[in-house]
């Protein structure tokens, strides 16, 4: 298996009616032994910015840590939350430095626009190359099985309610066709008045 | 006097003295006053505004308080060029720490991790110590909430109540006298307009001459207030009134 399946991991995201989720399996595995059945991956980066991260987990670790540096002082010289196009190209910036020896994780961002509250889904290769989607997006181990079901799925404006049931329907029967992720399944719900986290119970194998 | 020591900061006096260290202090001495008091449940931070233009434009939310990191916060005497450039370098140390510890800072290590480059320029390169004193009110998990104070030789130490700028050395005799242990928040506030408003006696005190933020810790998180220009209004016509009624008796 190549490195970046090392860990294992299933990240999916998707776009709603002025909402947004992301999705996450729970499962931290070194190589086919699963070590961790409620494994964290999603970073909250602002008040309606959630981050997942797929990949390598010590990368995931290092990333995210040296994000939070680079956010933590952008906060402090603006002092203003950073806005999510913003921290999208920050998250650009950080991986390319990397581009002759990237970091083998990538993130899913899952936003919410603060001035008109539109889903934003940012989607990035390890070495930083940023789209921003508005339908969805998959990474981790689990990725074919994941584009598969979120094409046939997936519709434009969803609300909140629908596009929790969908998103969980796609990433739980999705992992259960890879040995690398799975164990569980955490969704986040963000939407303009609140974010929700939901923890999912799915087939223990 | 002995000039010829003067010039290179790296040089002591033949009576011992770093002038170029001691002139910085006396820069400081006439820039705007900064008070400090450790309260048992927060730490208030006054500061006097010397930049009171009408034709400021207001870009920024403060004039002399600054948020250094989730845990902490600083207010600045002497001149402002060389204040941004020490809180620069505060946020950049603090951030390096979380980064490499994933844990904050503790204050009195980020205190002195500063003041270790502030002594620098007292002992090498030829290059002036820079003319601003800072007080930091923080929390920490270790020693809770913590008040400190550094000057440009790179000293500093941990305060119940201390006063930096113009007038200090008469905030500082006001509080030996009233500073009480154990005084909460709710009354050091009213204590530090009360020695600002006695400090800045030629000069009326007005909510516009005057910063005031509060820090406390509640839900697990360390907040910084800043007072609104209402509530400081309040405040200071209250002081006035007490001021009177104490001089007619």
């Amino acid at each position: 298996m190549s490195i970046s399946e090392y860990n294992g991991s299933a990240i999916v995201a998707m776009a709603g009616k002025d909402c947004v989720a992301l999705a996450t399996d729970t499962r931290f595995g070194i190589s086919f032994k699963t070590v961790s059945t409620d494994f964290d991956r999603v970073y909250k980066m602002g008040p309606r910015i959630y981050m997942g991260m797929a990949g390598l987990v010590t990368d995931m670790y290092t990333v995210s840590a040296r994000l939070r540096f680079r956010l933590n002082l952008y906060e402090l010289r603006e002092n203003r939350p950073v806005a999510p196009r913003v921290f999208f190209s920050m998250i650009t910036n950080l991986l390319y430095e990397r581009r002759f020896g990237s970091y083998f994780s990538a993130p899913v961002v899952a936003a919410l626009d603060p001035v008109n509250g539109k889903p934003l889904i940012a989607a990035y290769d390890c070495i930083g190359d940023l789209e921003v989607v508005n339908d969805f997006f998959a990474d981790g181990t689990s990725t074919e099985q994941l584009l598969g079901i979120c094409e046939t799925l997936w519709k434009p404006n969803m609300d909140s309610e629908e596009l929790y049931e969908v998103i969980s329907q796609c990433l739980l029967n999705a992992q259960d066709s890879d040995a690398l992720a799975g164990w569980g399944a955490q969704v986040y719900i963000i939407e303009k008045d609140k974010v929700t986290k939901k923890t999912l119970k799915a087939r223990l194998d | 006097m002995s000039r010829r020591y003067d010039s290179r900061t790296t040089m002591f006096s033949p009576e011992g003295r770093l002038y170029q260290v001691e002139y910085a202090m006396e820069a400081i001495g006439n820039a705007g006053t900064c008070l400090g008091i450790l309260a048992s449940d927060g730490i208030v931070l006054a500061c006097e505004k010397r930049i009171t233009n009408k034709l400021l434009d207001e870009i920024f939310e403060t004039e002399k308080l600054y948020r250094l990191s989730a845990d902490m916060v600083c207010s600045v005497a002497g001149i402002t060029s060389d204040a941004n450039i020490l809180v620069n370098e505060l946020r950049h140390i603090a951030q390096r720490y979380q980064l490499q510890y994933q844990e904050p800072m503790p204050c009195e290590q980020l205190v002195s991790q500063l003041c270790d480059i502030k002594q620098t320029y007292t002992q090498f390169g030829g290059k002036r110590p820079f003319g601003v004193s800072l007080l930091y009110a923080g929390w920490d998990p270790h020693y809770g909430l913590q008040l400190y104070q550094s000057d440009p030789s790179g000293n500093f130490s941990g305060w119940k109540a201390t006063c930096i700028g113009a007038n200090n050395a008469q905030a500082m005799s006001t509080l030996e006298s009233e500073f009480k242990e154990g005084i909460t928040l709710e009354d050091a506030v009213p204590l530090a307009i009360k020695i600002m408003h006695k400090i800045m006696d030629q000069n009326k005190l007005t909510a516009e001459k005057l910063e005031l933020a509060t820090v406390t810790r509640s839900d697990d998180k360390t907040k910084m207030t800043i007072i609104p220009r209402e509530k400081l209004e309040k405040l200071i016509s209250e002081r006035e009134k007490l001021a009177a009624a104490e001089k007619q008796k």
